[in-house]
């Protein structure tokens, strides 16, 4: 009884320690974000501005064209994901289930891709993107991301945990490779989709260089981007930075809280199921 | 030698083991595995600009090795993978059986250790180093010390890890409690009528029957930290004294590559990343075999 | 369970929607692009091309801007593909890579209509240096000039009793007045940065040295000249009054100086109307002031004798491929970016000073908006002894690992003789490469 109170505490006092921790940058880039440069700059420092101050936010959205960079972001999030859960689920079915000659050459190429570092595609890309004539565009955007060989990586590992017999009971119902596929089988992976959903889609929101390269006009770049573009303007106005910071994550962090079951779970899966 | 003939059955499947994966192949050969081919090649060519290359032979991997900036990347990055790796999935091991007990507010908690992971990198990485700033940054005036945390030789790679592991604790702890959620209570019930141990039901339950999951977050994380480029891009820049000892191998390929022009030395960094990759990743595949279970 | 194939053609459809997006418009105009850099010249570049259309209404030219951090990334990707941008800014450090690959169109020819020797008539002499090829050619059109001059707090000098920085100041001007402000302020006086045109170099040329030799083939870090200026300037940082190298990696020179943390830096020229815009609460607070000079010069065979004086001067210019699909029309942009008119506009604009002659003062008019004022003349008149910034074909090659030493010396695990002897060599090794390559 006495142990079970004390490890209690214990798990109470680490969660809390853990969630301060987790919390303490946000709230400092909020409290940052309504001082003036010199008050950031005070020491000993001040942890609360000394007016709630909308200057900078002023300042930042003037810089930055936020609404297409908002919208920018979500055809960019959109597009990959359902692209990376299409043509994963359908590769990571057949790796994990189907018999088929070059599958492992095929499978060493998935594995291969995953420990490439994307650095080294950005000049090779964009010059193909170039000579499609679709430099600055949203397609520029997606294009890198079209396939997904992570999204194969996890699916087909999402299939082997099911057990052959389900896939097996389908064919001798009549159901061919496809329709065992997309009938039996992939429904089967709701919360790995999920899961690969928002992976992808923090993926797509996070990356930097690509935008930046492909893609002209701030018009055109994605929030990471635009927030880079803006450290790249002043590097050490940092209520600016913290409030062009915010401004980037509100929506997302707001609907990160409405959905957030959802959210955790579609990467927690829905228990033993 | 004799071909066993496929039956009708067995052909039909191998067609549509084709079908299914071409999209993805297709794709991965011409964005991906293309250009890493012409890397290779590169490699062993000096760039004369503008994509106008001269076969040098291995003189780039030559001067690489004799580098003494190249062999300090290398360290920078596996020091950096040391520092994110096991610290971060223990961690991450760590706050999911928090998590995995019975206490209040669970979801509450669930959701403040995830949020990084909805956040911006672009937006972290300022953060992160607006709170390591020297001067005013308000982790020294937390601690009452005066580290130069990013321009410091020796605790740059160190505020770099930090940030890493902050940003993926939460992911990587969701991701393993789903696999803890997924050991029936009643193996645990079985277990401690035997009077095992908590420690020991870790080692003999929990680990085994999450293995699949920490096998997966083992090597993402790794090859992630392997891979680490943009926290340093943003955190850091070319007048930072301390980039010699910060800067990891993508960051020294893009700053050969980008910067100075000079692909095939660039190429050369890229070809010895992946190498230690691969390397890495098949001595983790060998390893699976002695931990891992997939049949629950 | 219809999921996929509903998932594929929402995919099919989104690609063909996005396709859409990027096929040019079909308005029988020619549509061309103008790359830059620099979001405060948008306007100013605007209002050129804007004066160009109304004149040419057949013609389109959309200005985009590329933070520099990737503009030559994906300029050069850009040239290997035959891919550039109709019209774009060319800079010193990289003008020579393009126009001896043959990646410029050449510019000599292009006002022999207008005038013979149009461009020794109305540009400087550093401006033709700034876009001339190995082979003498000019493979763009002048577009702007710059220098670097002392940005200073009055307060601080005033509240430490120290007149403020006139025409004879020196080098030992600055370091007194450095120590007097910390010491009667507790404020970082002159605020010593790693920067090239920004830092040492104006300093290695006030002391008859040379970061490049007048033939552009050797390098100068280590002759005497150069050498005293480099320890100066490196040395600067260990004085209190100046904070070192990690702390302007954090901070900024800027920053700490429109803090009111330090009293003195050293600015471009191009800097200033945003910085005048953004920091009204400085008004009546700060000035400019000419780079102070060299005490005692070194006089050397390579020097130019200047008298302790000098300050650097870039300038950018306007180019377009060589195998554009519009080069005719885009030649015939950048002939007009060159006019007088033109010129006119962009100083006007407050955008840069126009590199033609003539038409320099124009960018005053942009300062009467604003009701505090600082001595703009002094801008013009270091132009009298300005000195071309210090590129050769070989700069894109040497200017990294340049910095490379130069942090290792900063960071103190490299001490400053035996690391400006290996920048001198990596300056010479590089060059001696590039030429022996062409």
């Amino acid at each position: 009884m006495k142990s079970s109170k004390a490890s209690k505490f214990l798990v109470y006092f680490f969660l809390i320690l853990g969630s301060l921790i987790m919390i303490f940058p946000f709230l400092w880039m909020f409290f940052t974000s309504f001082k003036t440069v010199p008050e950031s700059m005070s020491i000993p420092a001040t942890i609360f501005p000394s007016a709630f101050r909308l200057d900078k936010y002023k300042e930042v959205l003037n810089n930055l064209p936020f609404v297409k960079l908002y919208w920018n972001t979500i055809l960019l999030v959109f597009f990959r994901v359902v692209c990376a859960v299409a043509f994963s689920s359908m590769a990571g079915y057949a790796f994990a289930k189907l018999k088929f000659r070059g599958k492992g050459l095929l499978f060493t190429v998935i594995l291969v891709q995953m420990s490439l570092p994307s650095q080294i595609f950005l000049i090779p890309q964009y010059q193909m993107v170039a000579k499609m004539g679709m430099a600055n565009t949203i397609f520029a955007l997606v294009f890198p991301g079209i396939v997904s060989a992570f999204g194969v990586f996890f699916l087909r590992q999402t299939y082997m945990s099911i057990p052959d017999e389900v896939g097996e009971a389908a064919y001798l119902d009549g159901c061919n490779q496809w329709q065992t596929f997309y009938k039996v089988m992939f429904p089967l992976t709701g919360t790995s989709v999920a899961a690969l959903t928002i992976f992808t889609a923090v993926f797509a929101y996070g990356d930097l260089m690509w935008p930046q390269i492909v893609n002209n006009d701030v018009t055109k770049f994605t929030l990471s981007a635009g927030l880079a573009t803006l450290r790249g303007m002043n590097t050490t106005d940092f209520p600016m930075l913290m409030a062009g910071s915010l401004l980037a994550m509100l929506p997302m962090i707001v609907l990160y809280l409405i959905f957030q079951r959802q959210f955790v779970e579609g990467i927690a899966g829905t228990g033993g199921k | 030698m004799k071909k066993p003939r496929l039956s009708a059955a067995e052909r039909r499947e191998e067609n549509w083991g084709w079908i299914m994966v071409a999209p993805t192949i297709i794709g991965l050969f011409i964005l991906n595995i293309w250009p890493f081919i012409q890397t290779i090649y590169t490699s062993f060519c000096e760039h004369l600009g503008f994509g106008h290359y001269k076969f040098i032979g291995v003189q780039n991997y030559v001067d690489m090795f004799g580098n003494t900036e190249f062999w300090k990347a290398t360290w920078n990055t596996v020091w950096f993978c040391v520092l994110t790796v096991p610290v971060g999935m223990i961690l991450a091991l760590f706050v999911a059986m928090l998590l995995n007990t019975k206490v209040k507010f669970k979801g509450g908690f669930r959701t403040i250790f995830f949020l990084p992971l909805v956040c911006a990198p672009a937006a972290i990485a300022m953060v992160w180093q607006w709170i390591f700033n020297g001067q005013y940054g308000i982790l020294n005036q937390i601690l009452g010390t005066n580290i130069q945390w990013i321009t410091n030789p020796k605790t740059a790679v160190l505020a770099v890890a930090i940030v890493s592991v902050w940003s993926s604790v939460g992911y990587d702890a969701v991701l393993l409690l789903a696999g803890l959620q997924n050991i029936p209570r009643t193996l645990y019930e079985a277990n401690s009528i035997d009077g095992a141990g908590k420690i020991r039901q870790f080692f003999t339950i929990t680990v085994p029957m999450i293995s699949p999951s920490l096998f997966s977050v083992l090597i993402m994380r790794l090859m992630a930290s392997m891979k680490v480029y943009d926290l340093i891009y943003m955190m850091s820049d070319d007048t930072n004294p301390a980039m010699a000892d910060m800067q990891s191998l993508m960051y020294l390929f893009y700053r050969s590559s980008f910067v100075a022009g000079d692909r095939g030395y660039g190429s050369a960094i890229v070809i010895w990343t992946v190498g230690l990759i691969l390397l890495v990743t098949l001595i983790q595949f060998w390893g699976q075999k002695k931990w891992v279970t997939y049949d629950i | 369970m219809k999921k996929i194939p509903r998932m594929m053609a929402a995919a099919l459809l989104a690609a063909l929607l996005l396709s859409m997006v990027g096929c040019g418009s079909s308005d029988g105009k020619t549509h061309l692009t103008f790359q830059i850099w620099d979001t405060a010249q948008q306007p100013g570049m605007q209002a050129m091309c804007d004066a160009y259309t109304a004149q040419h209404p057949d013609v389109v030219i959309d200005v985009q801007i590329v933070s520099w951090n990737e503009y030559w990334t994906k300029l050069e990707a850009a040239a290997e593909s035959n891919t550039l941008p109709d019209i774009f800014w060319m800079h010193t450090n990289q003008l020579l890579y393009y126009a001896d690959f043959g990646m410029l169109a050449d510019v000599t020819d292009l006002y022999d209509d207008v005038e013979g020797g149009y461009y020794q008539n109305h540009f400087s002499e550093i401006s033709l240096g700034n876009i001339s090829g190995s082979n003498g050619r000019y493979y763009g059109v002048p577009k702007d000039k710059d220098n670097g001059v002392l940005v200073y707090n009055k307060e601080m000098f005033d509240q430490a009793g120290v007149a403020y920085p006139n025409d004879d100041w020196t080098w030992d001007d600055l370091v007194d007045a450095s120590q007097k402000i910390y010491d009667a302020t507790g404020n970082y006086g002159y605020l010593a940065y790693l920067d090239d045109q920004l830092g040492y170099w104006s300093y290695v040329y006030q002391n008859g040295g040379y970061i490049l030799s007048a033939d552009k083939t050797t390098s100068g870090f280590n002759q005497p000249g150069g050498k005293e200026a480099m320890e100066f300037y490196i040395g600067m940082q260990k004085e209190d009054w100046c904070p070192d190298q990690t702390f302007f990696t954090q901070n900024g020179a800027g920053s700490t100086f429109w803090s009111e943390k330090g009293a003195m830096f050293m600015e471009g020229s191009w800097s200033l109307l945003g910085a005048i815009e953004n920091n009204p609460q400085m008004d009546g607070k700060w000035d400019i002031a000419k780079l102070p000079k060299a005490p005692n010069p070194v006089h050397t065979d390579e020097s130019l004798d200047q008298d302790g004086r000098a300050c650097m001067s870039n300038g950018l210019c306007y180019s377009t491929g060589a195998h554009g699909k519009h080069k005719d029309i885009a030649l015939d942009v950048i002939k007009f970016f060159g006019t007088e008119e033109a010129q006119l506009i962009q100083g006007r604009s407050g955008a840069a000073i126009p590199a033609y002659l003539g038409t320099e003062e124009s960018w005053r008019e942009a300062w009467d908006k604003f009701d505090y004022k600082i001595d703009v003349d002094c801008i013009f008149e270091q132009f009298d002894y300005a000195i071309q910034v210090p590129y050769n074909s070989a700069s894109p090659h040497w200017k990294s690992q340049v910095l490379d030493v130069l942090n290792q010396i900063y960071a103190g695990n490299q001490d400053v003789d035996a690391g400006l002897e290996k920048i001198e060599n990596i300056v010479n090794t590089e060059t001696a490469n590039k030429l022996a390559g062409n």
